[in-house]
Order: structure tokens, then sequence, then C-alpha cells
């Protein structure tokens, strides 16, 4: 029995590996949500959760962008509206709230909605046209299935403060 | 236990042994002499540095503190009348001396740095001091301490016949054998052996017992016989060795050891049976060496104390925090309304207190006294009299009082500072300024704590010269900090002193004015949420105050409502909520709103405009206005509505939120309720200097 298991254990040891190298040489998984019909890509590296039930607490003296902090298990983080961050009109519909961790700061980001995990290789990702004066993105891609294009968010732009 | 562990283990305990001696030669100092205590505690202090660093291989430390135990050696022997007066202040810098060096080679070895190879000056140091002393002796008195046989321990040159045979025969008089056997190839068996000793000291009179091989301090070819024949204890009564064997099995190294009875007819304990058996012994070896040493610390120090890591105590504090918010979620859970229960409100209750207490306890485990850092300050004030050839005196008051380590550790920087700055700067020159202003020739410099219950008060006051407000205003205009057409208050002026890159003295010292000065006690103490004010009259001495808030990770807040937010006021701050009616309100020449209050004048500022919340009332008479105080500040702040007095667990705003400098508006923390909404904290200072800046 117990050696069965071990097997096993071995088993699976020796298979992750070459999983794990293929992913990071190639390709990432990205997290795509859709704000104001835009296509969004998020490094599924930083994605702690998405919740669609949360309270807000506002807080005052804060860019409008900056909805306010609410509490995830204890913790306390602030929440981003991303239309709002990206200059567009506020929603009236119910938005998604995804949790990231980027570089150890929790951000809560609304967004209208969350489409699909998608692994996407490095490749095909390509810079942004240099004229382009567009906010929050540091690439772009065709999505493999054709669909459209996808935007890829950049968290260090996100996080600075503005 | 990894090495590192035990690498951990030996810097804490140095350092406290360090601290320890630092106190024994300022507090000797004052009185011109070592008591015979001091010097059997400096003598033991030097022999615990000693083998511990021989132990981790520093040999240089090891080499140092030797020579030192063997000048202490000498005066243990012939008790401080071997030391002329004269020597006296040499003997005392000598000491500081060395404790500056350990300290040096403590932060090298924390650092991973390699240590300073080249002792040989400061060993010749000490070596002059040591043949000056005993220059003075009659040549007949004292044994060479340089010669390594007549250094050798006391216990056996001392008043008991050295006698046992290497053979482990034993000696009639000390028939209680135990024979110990460390580890192969653990190194440095005399040295640990010696260890061994001097943990049985703490216990039996060194007349009591015996051992063999002798000698094993100094001489390292004992090892060897250590190594073969093991390391012979012998005691003259049962019960020592019954008590040094639990001493021995908790040893480093110790790999295993035999009781013996040296005369036939006592029969065998019936300990030595089950104690004989090697395997425990061996494996308790390791994880022991760091318990035996902590064992002997708190020993010596005679103080049961244990070392616990910070981060395992913030990570209690963090829990019962949590703990306080589930009791109340628990407790007032929407579930149970319009039920009576009295059982569950009874235990409820029984609940509440016992989370109290657990609360009170976690927090008290935080608190340290200030006295370590305000010992420090007789160093510097000591070695800056010397310096500057200044006669000043310290006093310490309130230096039991307990605050939070993290403040602790934070304000030694600040007091240092102004320590520094009083001693430079504040006392005069020459005493006889000092006579000529009618003072006391001797300058003081009082420093004291005190615990508000809110806040903790450090207070450092001198009775040197003061602020020369006109130098300070020249220097400031020089500065570009000051404007010369503008005319400046005495408060005014005495707030450029914390001015970014502001000293007063012409020249840069040793001491203070290295290009950072006050602003950087000031940047300090604020960022522990503290303030500092000075204040100083001409001729008279200076006086710094600095407030720093205790960190209440548990306080009692003020719930109040705006609209839809949920605010929480420090319950220190509030003074008292009342309704008013419209015709109460004044209006001032600014559109700024005051309410009479008690024959005084207070404004008035409406939280919802402030803070440009959403919602919220306008007419004051459908709200309630909040009498807030703090400090020399007093206010009133108009909300919705007072929601009761709660007991939260402060927590921090997240720091992406902090970027945005929201506590320059008076918001500085937040909690979570019992149904898990967060409310803000509101900082009653902050919120009106806010105010009155926009």
């Amino acid at each position: 029995m117990s050696a069965m298991k071990e097997d096993v254990l071995f088993q699976v040891e020796s298979d992750n590996p070459a999983v794990v190298d293929e992913e990071v040489v190639e390709s990432r998984k990205y997290l795509i949500f859709v704000v104001d019909n835009l296509r969004i890509g998020l490094d599924a590296e930083y994605v702690v959760e998405i919740l669609n039930s949360y309270t807000v607490t506002y807080l005052p003296m804060m860019p409008d962008y900056i909805r306010g902090i609410f509490n995830m298990r204890g913790q306390i983080i602030p929440m981003m509206d991303v239309r709002l961050r990206l200059g567009k009109m506020p929603s009236d519909q119910q938005s998604l709230l995804v949790v990231l961790n980027y570089d150890n700061i929790q951000l809560g980001i609304l967004v209208d909605a969350v489409e699909l995990m998608l692994d996407i290789p490095n490749e095909l990702i390509m810079p942004i046209p240099a004229q382009s004066t567009q906010k929050l993105v540091s690439g772009m891609c065709s999505l493999p299935d054709g669909s459209g294009t996808m935007l890829v968010l950049d968290c260090d732009q996100l996080m600075e403060h503005a | 236990m990894s090495s590192n562990d035990i690498l951990d283990m030996y810097i804490y305990e140095t350092n406290t042994l360090l601290e320890q001696l630092e106190n024994i030669v300022l507090d000797a100092e004052k009185e011109n002499t070592f008591s015979q205590d001091n010097v059997n505690e400096i003598f033991r202090i030097m022999h615990t540095i000693k083998g511990s660093s021989a132990m981790m291989e520093f040999d240089t430390l090891a080499r140092v503190s030797h020579r030192i135990e063997d000048l202490f050696f000498i005066i243990r022997e012939n008790t401080m009348e071997v030391v002329s007066e004269a020597n006296r202040p040499a003997l005392f810098d000598l000491m500081l001396h060395s404790v500056d060096y350990f300290r040096e080679e403590m932060e090298k070895v924390e650092a991973e740095q390699p240590l300073n190879k080249d002792v040989d000056s400061f060993l010749s140091n000490i070596n002059t001091l040591i043949a000056k002393i005993k220059g003075e002796d009659s040549p007949a008195e004292v044994p060479p301490p340089a010669a390594p046989a007549a250094a050798a321990p006391e216990p056996p040159a001392a008043d008991v016949p050295p006698a046992p045979e290497p053979s482990g025969e034993g000696n009639p008089d000390f028939p209680y054998q135990l024979r110990v056997f460390f580890d192969d190839g653990c190194g440095m068996e005399n040295l640990r052996a010696y260890m061994l000793v001097t943990s049985i000291q703490g216990f039996c009179a060194e007349a009591d017992f015996l051992y063999e091989p002798a000698g094993v301090e100094q001489d390292a070819s004992t090892a060897e016989q250590i190594i073969d024949n093991g390391f012979l204890l012998e005691f003259k009564n049962a019960e020592d060795r019954e008590k040094a064997i639990p001493t021995v099995r908790t040893s480093g190294s110790v790999r295993s050891y035999q009781p013996h009875d040296y005369a036939p007819p006592p029969p065998p304990p019936p300990e030595p049976v089950e104690k004989e058996a090697p395997p425990p012994v061996k494996a308790a070896s390791a994880p022991a060496a760091n318990n035996t040493n902590n064992a002997n610390n708190a020993q010596h120090q005679k103080e049961s104390l244990i070392s616990v890591n910070l981060s395992k105590l913030d990570a209690l504090s963090a829990i019962v925090g949590e703990i306080v918010i589930t009791e109340s979620m628990v407790t007032s859970s929407p579930d149970l309304k319009g039920l009576h229960l009295d059982a569950f409100s009874k235990s409820a209750r029984q609940l509440r207190k016992l989370t109290d207490e657990l609360q009170d306890v976690s927090m008290s485990l935080r608190m340290i006294p200030v006295s370590n850092t305000f010992q420090k300050m007789n160093r510097i004030v000591r070695d800056m009299c010397k310096k500057l050839n200044k006669q000043v005196k310290l006093t310490l008051v309130g230096e039991n009082t307990e605050v939070d380590k993290t403040i602790v550790d934070s304000i030694g920087d600040p007091i240092m500072h102004m320590v520094r700055n009083s001693m430079d700067h504040g006392i005069e020159e020459n005493a006889e300024d000092r006579i000529a202003a009618g003072k006391n020739p001797v300058g003081e410099i009082l420093l004291s704590a005190q615990d508000t219950g809110s806040e903790v008060i450090i207070q450092i006051s001198d009775d040197g010269g003061g602020v020369d407000d006109e130098a300070v205003l020249a220097k400031a205009i020089r500065n570009g900090i000051a404007s010369p057409d503008i005319e400046y208050s005495h408060k005014e002026i005495l707030n450029f002193l914390m001015a970014p890159g502001f000293s007063t003295n012409q020249q840069v010292t040793e001491f203070s004015g290295r290009g950072v000065g006050m602003d950087v006690v000031k940047s300090g103490v604020e960022s522990l949420g503290g303030t500092v004010t000075i204040t100083s009259e001409k001729g008279q001495g200076m006086t710094t105050i600095m407030r720093i808030p205790l960190t209440m990770a548990i306080m009692d807040g003020m719930e109040v409502s705006v609209g839809d937010s949920i605010f929480t006021i420090p319950i220190n701050n509030v003074r008292s909520s009342l309704k008013v009616t419209k015709k109460d309100i004044l209006h001032d020449s600014v559109n700024g709103e005051m309410v009479k209050l008690m024959d005084s004048y207070y404004p008035v500022i409406r939280a919802k405009d402030f803070y440009n919340l959403p919602s919220g009332a306008d007419d004051v008479e459908n709200g309630i206005l909040m009498w807030l105080e703090s400090g020399d500040i007093s206010y009133c702040l108009f909300v919705d509505e007072l929601l009761g007095e709660h007991q939260i667990v402060v927590k921090p705003l997240p720091s992406y939120v902090n970027n945005f400098d929201i506590k320059s508006y008076g918001i500085t923390g937040c909690s979570i309720l019992g149904d898990g909404s967060i409310s803000v904290i509101l900082d009653a200072k902050g919120l009106y200097a806010a105010a009155h800046i926009v």
C-alpha cells in the first residue's frame, strides 16, 4: 500500500518539473476580464481570488477611482474601479471584484466580467504602438481563437499612485 | 537546533553580558572602586564570554577576554587595593573600551563579517595595565598571571589539596565521582570541561568539588587527556553530584557520563542505572547546548526570563485581536436578537472577561522598561564629559516606565541625539561660566519618562545656556530657512532648530552636528506618531519633550456615523458629545463656524464637508457635535449620530492607500466591526491640523 503511494508520489514529482519548464519558458496564464468592452489580460500569477459579493467602505480624500476599502477575511484591501482608473464612466451594473497581489501589495479591482483563463505563448504578445497613449497597458495580443484582441494589464502602472 | 540558532544565542547572551558589564563599570566609576562583588561578577562575565567565544571559535575574542580575566584575577586575589588611585581611571577606561570592542565584534559576527584579527595593540594595552598594577604590588604576593599554570583556575589552587591521581582512583575526601565523556571530535574538550566546571560552581562551593585534569582552562593539552580518560569530577557530597548530573546531561556535546563512588561501602545510587544509558544523553545533547547557556544566563541574572522571537509575539497579538473581533461577532450575532438566553449571556460575559484578560496579558508581553535605553545615556554622558572636559551629572527619572518594544527601539536614537546635543551645545563650556551665572558648577541633564496612559512623555532637559534666539535666527536666515524680513516669535525660532540641516554649533563636532540634526529626532518621533516640542529660556537651559502615543493595538473608541460611513474616534480624544441648535452656531470671518461651550469658543468642523462624504446630515439640529481634545487642541466635530462605545482592534490602512498621504487628513487606521464591516479611525489632532491648512 505504502509502496504504491510512494510510486505515485514519485511519478507526480518527475512529471511536474517538465510541465513547469514548458510554461515558464514559453507561455503564461492570463485571466481575461472585460472592462467597458475592452478585454484585458492579467497575469494569473497575481490573482488571489475573484469575489462577487463584497461590501465597500468609503474612504475619504482618495482619488475617485479608489472606491474605498473592503474586508477580506480580516485583511483590509483597497478597492479600485478600473473603469474610473481608465477614465471611463462608472457602470451601474454589479461588478466583479478581482483581488490581486502584486509585489506584496494587495488590491481589489472592479471589473465588468471575467471571461476565462488562457495560456498565451509569450511570443504572441506584442508591444503597444509607441505613439499610443493607452493607460495601464504593457502589451497586446490577438487571442488564439480569433475572437479579438487582449490588452495586457501593466500591474506596475496599476499600483502607481497618481 | 541549527548552528545559526546557537550563534544567535551566543550573540544575545554576549550582548546581555556586555550590557551588565557596562553598567557595573559605570557604577563603579562613580564610586571610583570595584567592590569585591563587582570584581567577581566581571570575572564571571569575562569568563563566560571567553568560554563561549572559544566554543564558537572566535579566537581573538577569547584572547582578549582571557587577558581581561587575568587582570581581574589579580584584582580579585588582592582586592581593589592593588590598583592605585592613579591607575583607576585607566582601568575604567580600559573596561569601557573593551565593552565597545566586544560590541563592535558582536555586530560583525551578526553581520557575518570577518572579525578584527589585529588585537595585539589592545592586548598590549591590557598587558601594560597589568604590568602597572603588578609593578606596585609586592612581588611575592601575586603569581604572575601571564604564566598559564599560575593563573590557572582558582578552585584547585586555592585551599583544597589537589590530590586526585590520574588513574581515577579518586580522593577519599571527594568520594562521589562523575566521569564525563564528550562527543568524539567535538574539539576544545578542555574548554567544554571548564564550562561544565563553571556551571557546577553555580550551585556547588568551590571547596566541595575537584576536577581532573586540573588546569583545563589554560592548558590545551588537557584536551587529549579528556578525550582519552574522560573528565573526572569529584564531589564531597552526594547531593552535589545529584545536582550536577542534570547540568552535565544538558551540556553540549556530552556523549556520556558515569557516576562512581570512591568508597566501596555506599551502594550505587539508583539513578545511575537509568541515567547511564547514553542514547538519551546523546539525543539531548545538541539542543541542550542552547538550553544550558540560557539557563546559566538566567541563573546568573537571577531572573526568570526567556527570550522570544518578536515575530511570535506579533503573531500572538494578531490572533488575540482576531479573537476579540470574533467574540463580539458571536455575542452580538443578529441571530440572537430578541432571544432571552440567560445561560448564554452569562457565559458570554465570562468569555468577555477572559478575552479582556488575554488581551491585557498579550499587550504586556511586548512592554519593556525604558531603563536599558536610559542606562546607555550614562555612558554617553560619561564619555562626553571626559572628551569635552565638562562636568555633568545625568539624572534618570521613571526609567521603569514600560513601553512597547517597537517604541523603545526607536526612541533610543532620538534620545541619544538630544543628550549629545545638551552635552555639546547646552551645558556651558566652562564651570566658571556656570558659577558666574549662579548655577551649580556641575551641570545636570535630566532624562525622564512618564506614562500617561495614552502616551509616553520623554523629557530631556539640561540646565545649560539655553537657546540663543538671535544666533538661531541668524543661522536660520543664513541657511535660507528663515526670511530676514519677517519677525519670528520665540516659539517659531525654536522650531527652526528642528528644520532639516540645522546645526547651531560653528564646528561639526565628533558628537553632534554631523549635518543631520534635530530634524532627524523630529522625523524619528513623528514616524511613531509622536510630537517633539522644545522650550528654552536663555541662560536657563533647554527642555525637549517627546510625546509618543502608546501603540494601542486594541483601544476603546467612540463610533459615530456620517451618512453611510462609520468612523471611530479614540475615546481619549472625546471630551463630550452635545446637541446644539442653529442659534448656538456662530460664524467667524472666514466662513468658519464656532460654538460657545463653557465660556470659550471652539471651532466646528463638519465631517461631511471636510471629507466630501456623499451623504450625511447638513442641518446642525439633525446631528450631534463631538467635542474632541488632543493635546492643546480642542474643537467640535459635527457628525450624524453617535453609535456607541466599542473596543476595537486597530488595523493599519493598506500601504497602497497610505501612499495617498491620507494620514495627513486625520485618518490613521481602520478596524473591523463585529459584523465584518470596516470603520475608519480618525485622529482628532490630524483632522484639526488638516482642516486648518486647507
